[in-house]
């Protein structure tokens, strides 16, 4: 790969590996995080000002007028991992084990390494818990920013497969 | 030779006619004063029998007509084991249909909602207009003269009525009214829909579909759990009081030493009546509301619409009457919620926000993400409230000293003017309440 030594801040996922790489990096991180339930760790993946939204009944639900599974600005998504690490979180206690593949990520055209832009994955978790298994699929769109020169995600959107169906507890972070 | 003459005949439903049908003695004897066996919760013929004597005997909920506005917009829906339809006509009248084609039994509608301009079945092609009435065979000569296509309409509910917008039906012909049905309920939907300062209310905001693996009559009106299943949500609260749903619970509703009551209208309709204890904390709930736009105007036009009393004890309220209505309607939060039984041991829960109308968006919005926080799949509240069900659920399987103590408050409980029968908070005064509906209608007594 010469194209290495080419990357300025205007590469893109599409001129070069490196900008691509950084992206998948980082996915792979947030997924880590998100499967072992460090919340702080994957907490601080995002910017202050951050949407984490899972919408239900069909992808193209407005925010605030149709209700979403997870629609969490930094406040809320705070009290939700401040919940999840109390012992009283019953519904993960004892935790679901996870295991998630992401894959299929593009980056948009207008993504630069500078400044960041939308990246849109495919998410496949395996949750196991209680002797159930449970597969949750979905499309991943985060809307990353580079601040400080570090990759930050401001906007976590996952569109579930299964949104529309009924859906037994969802209370990892997905 | 009569196929009767070796075992007995089940005459009451086809449904269970391979299985003896438990006695009414039988069943008597699970509902004890004070408790009930695990065994209504767990056994398959007791199942069946509650499809054939509750959810096709009885009033059900079926939907709010505001989730269908339109001519041609339907809502599938279940009564039991039957999957129907809730569809506005063009006359502008909801019925409700049974979704199955007269023809050879298929479902006519498979899309959970929508908009249709007949209903057509796509086995035979057979097509239906909005009112179930047979529009169209196709091939129709190969029918003779006795086949009456007026006679082969969708099959209708035959009873249907609505109480300020919530339509119930029933599949059987004759019975009490609905007004009969809801009693002293009926006024407890007031609190909700006049939580609008004009008396509209919309379910427009789409469901939180979920599921848990446990009986349907596990989610009921439980005002002793909040603090333990709940434990986490109240940690939070101590964090931001008016964080998630926390501006609706101020000052610990959920102690004996609150204002709050548990509450049984009869027919197995009970609530837990925050009444008293919100309206304690009415000008902190006004100073959280003044925080949103167009709160102040929501207060004011409370008042103009309903009178300073009325009005504080609406807005304290939000529009929680937090009433069970036996056997599958609650109205939660800021929610309209269905129980649909599936088997002794699946039950989904579908729960609907209801927007107000004469609000400011803000308002709305408010409403939504107070849901979101807590209901849902991935709410703070509903996982934990599920947790527990199927914890109970697996509990339940010991049938050695099968029995679930209901007894919390029996010496304490009395009847108001009312006739309603009142208790704290903690007492048990819904779980009697539901029970003893519960063995009426599935012992045949209640006709």
């Amino acid at each position: 790969m010469t194209l290495e030594t080419n990357v300025t801040d205007a590469s893109n996922g599409l001129s070069d590996w490196a900008t691509y790489r950084e992206v998948e990096l980082f996915l792979f991180k947030e997924a880590e995080l998100a499967d072992t339930h460090q919340f702080q760790a994957w907490f601080s993946l995002f910017t202050q000002d951050l949407l984490y939204w899972v919408p239900c009944n069909n992808d193209d639900a407005e925010i605030g007028k149709q209700i979403a599974l997870i629609n969490d600005n930094r406040a809320e998504l705070d009290e939700r991992l401040f919940r999840l690490g109390t012992k009283h979180a019953h519904a993960q206690s004892p935790r679901s084990r996870l295991s998630r593949i992401v894959s299929n990520i593009v980056l948009a055209d207008d993504y630069r390494r500078g400044t960041g832009g939308q990246v849109t994955s495919r998410v496949l978790v395996t949750e196991v818990r209680n002797g159930k298994t449970e597969h949750w699929a979905g499309r991943v769109t985060h809307l990353l920013v580079r601040q400080d020169g570090v990759l930050r995600m401001r906007e976590k959107r996952v569109y579930l497969a299964a949104n529309d169906q009924v859906l037994p507890n969802l209370t990892f972070i997905i | 030779m009569s196929q009767c003459q070796n075992e007995p005949c089940a005459t009451e439903s086809p449904v269970v006619w391979h299985r003896p049908t438990p006695s009414n003695e039988a069943i008597a004897s699970l509902v004890q004063d004070g408790r009930v066996h695990s065994r209504i919760y767990t056994d398959q013929s007791i199942f069946d029998l509650e499809m054939e004597r509750i959810f096709h005997r009885s009033w059900i909920y079926i939907g709010h007509e505001s989730e269908v506005p339109r001519a041609g917009d339907f809502q599938a829906r279940r009564m039991g084991r039957t999957p129907v339809l809730m569809v506005r006509g063009r006359d502008a009248q909801v019925r409700v249909l049974i979704n199955r084609c007269r023809h050879r039994g298929a479902t006519v509608v498979e899309t959970e909602s929508g908009n249709t301009k007949m209903l057509r079945c796509w086995y035979h092609g057979w097509v239906y207009d909005l009112t179930g009435a047979l529009r169209e065979v196709t091939e129709p000569g190969g029918y003779g003269p006795d086949f009456k296509p007026e006679e082969m309409g969708l099959t209708q509910v035959p009873r249907v009525a609505s109480h300020r917008g919530f339509l119930f039906a029933s599949l059987q012909p004759e019975g009490e009214s609905l007004a009969e049905f809801l009693g002293g309920a009926a006024s407890q939907f007031d609190m909700l829909v006049d939580a609008s300062p004009t008396g509209e209310i919309f379910l427009d905001a789409g469901f939180n579909k979920t599921e848990y693996l446990g009986n349907w009559k596990l989610v009921g009106m439980d005002g002793y759990h909040p603090n333990f299943v709940h434990a986490s949500v109240v940690a939070g609260w101590a964090r931001n009081s008016e964080s998630g749903i926390g501006s609706m619970h101020r000052e610990d509703p959920f102690s004996d030493a609150a204002l709050t009551l548990t509450r049984d209208y009869g027919h197995g309709h009970a609530m837990l009546d925050f009444r008293a204890q919100r309206l304690k904390s009415y000008s902190k709930h006004a100073a959280f509301l003044a925080k949103v736009p167009g709160g102040e105007k929501y207060v004011e036009d409370m008042h103009k619409a309903y009178g300073k009393d009325r009005a504080e004890m609406l807005i304290s309220l939000s529009g929680d009457p937090h009433l069970g209505l036996f056997p599958n309607l609650q109205l939660i939060g800021n929610q309209v919620r269905i129980i649909v039984p599936i088997a002794p041991g699946v039950t989904q829960v579908l729960m609907s926000m209801v927007r107000f109308g004469g609000v400011s968006d803000e308002i709305n919005t408010m409403r939504v993400r107070q849901h979101e926080s807590f209901y849902g799949p991935a709410g703070s509240g509903s996982p934990d409230d599920a947790e527990i069900f199927e914890r109970v659920q697996r509990g339940m399987q010991a049938e050695f000293n099968p029995w679930i103590e209901i007894s919390r408050g029996m010496h304490r409980e009395y009847i108001d003017t009312d006739g309603s029968v009142v208790g704290r908070i903690t007492d048990e005064v819904p779980q009697r309440g539901q029970m003893k509906y519960w063995l009426q209608l599935m012992t045949n007594s209640a006709a």
